[in-house]
């Protein structure tokens, strides 16, 4: 019988993971070509940004690495993420992820959680939106209520 | 023989399909993922709760978004949305390609968006591994996006 864990509530908030994205973990991700606004600083010039951008998906990973080390097997599968990339974000910049719990539901049987989450730069500014989901039946590592 | 032609809205079919090369995951696929995302979680490298490890859930994302470039030049464009679903863990050793189809196109305030469904297999067993649909920016003819003017 999978175990419900009571201490997963809505407004439940998964502890935070800052990132610095170097050019060099840019290049890592996206794969060093020319005329790429990722990889070739003059191209990402002529292109009209100020530095090359690491690439939006970088911070679905950031989403994926905080439900993985929740959630574990029931992210892995059945798990979901949905973004919206909002803002651009410059090779050099930090960004910090984070996610709140929105919904527990039962499915099948399961206890899925929803959460909404987002990636905010240095400034405070938003640079993804979206949501992230999946069965919390096998819970590898809890998240401590504040 | 593949023609490419330049990427345009004018250009770009709803319904048009597309697939990826296969790709055989190596353990430093693995490695060069993990640095580039900082994310050297044990379960990419040691063991995990499927029993040896996995991949991490979204590396082969660019694979799917890649697919285009399989038929036009891409000069530049934005990622606007994502969406995964998670099916069946990736393994080390798997061969994978990823299969994708327009599902839609349309302009909104002045700017063009792609939309395409993916899912990505294990060639052979034709396993779904992942799937869900992004929403990919078609730059201007003049390649600068407005989103950099302030940047």
């Amino acid at each position: 019988m999978p175990k419900i864990d009571d201490s997963i509530v809505p407004g439940l908030r998964l502890p935070a993971l800052k990132k610095t994205i170097t050019q060099r973990n840019i290049d890592y991700y996206s794969g060093v070509r020319p005329h790429s606004i990722h990889t070739d600083p003059e191209w990402a010039k002529a292109k009209g940004f100020a530095a090359p951008l690491a690439q939006a998906l970088m911070s679905t990973a950031y989403v994926s690495q905080m439900m993985t080390t929740w959630l574990g097997q029931g992210f892995v599968v059945g798990g979901k993420i949905s973004a919206s990339f909002i803002k651009p974000v410059l090779s050099g910049e930090t960004l910090t992820a984070q996610a709140v719990v929105k919904a527990v539901e039962q499915i099948d049987g399961r206890c899925y959680v929803s959460v909404e989450c987002w990636c905010e730069n240095s400034q405070g500014e938003k640079t993804m939106v979206g949501s992230a989901s999946g069965f919390s039946d096998h819970i590898r590592q809890p998240v401590l209520s504040s | 023989m593949m023609k490419f032609e330049p990427i345009s809205y004018e250009v770009v079919t709803v319904g048009e399909e597309f697939f990826s090369d296969d790709f055989l995951i190596k353990p430093e696929d693995l490695e060069t993922f993990a640095f580039a995302v900082d994310d050297h979680d044990p379960w990419y490298f040691e063991d995990s709760a499927f029993g040896g490890p996995i991949v991490h859930p979204v590396m082969m994302g660019n694979q799917a978004l890649m697919m285009r470039h399989s038929r036009y030049i891409i000069p530049a464009g934005l990622h606007a949305k994502m969406h995964f679903e998670f099916v069946s863990p990736m393994r080390v050793g798997m061969r994978v390609r990823s299969y994708g189809k327009v599902i839609d196109k349309y302009e909104k305030r002045g700017r063009h968006y792609m939309v395409t469904e993916f899912q990505t297999r294990e060639e052979g067993t034709q396993k779904v591994l992942t799937q869900g649909h992004f929403t990919q920016m078609l730059f201007s003819k003049s390649g600068v996006h407005e989103h950099a003017k302030n940047r």
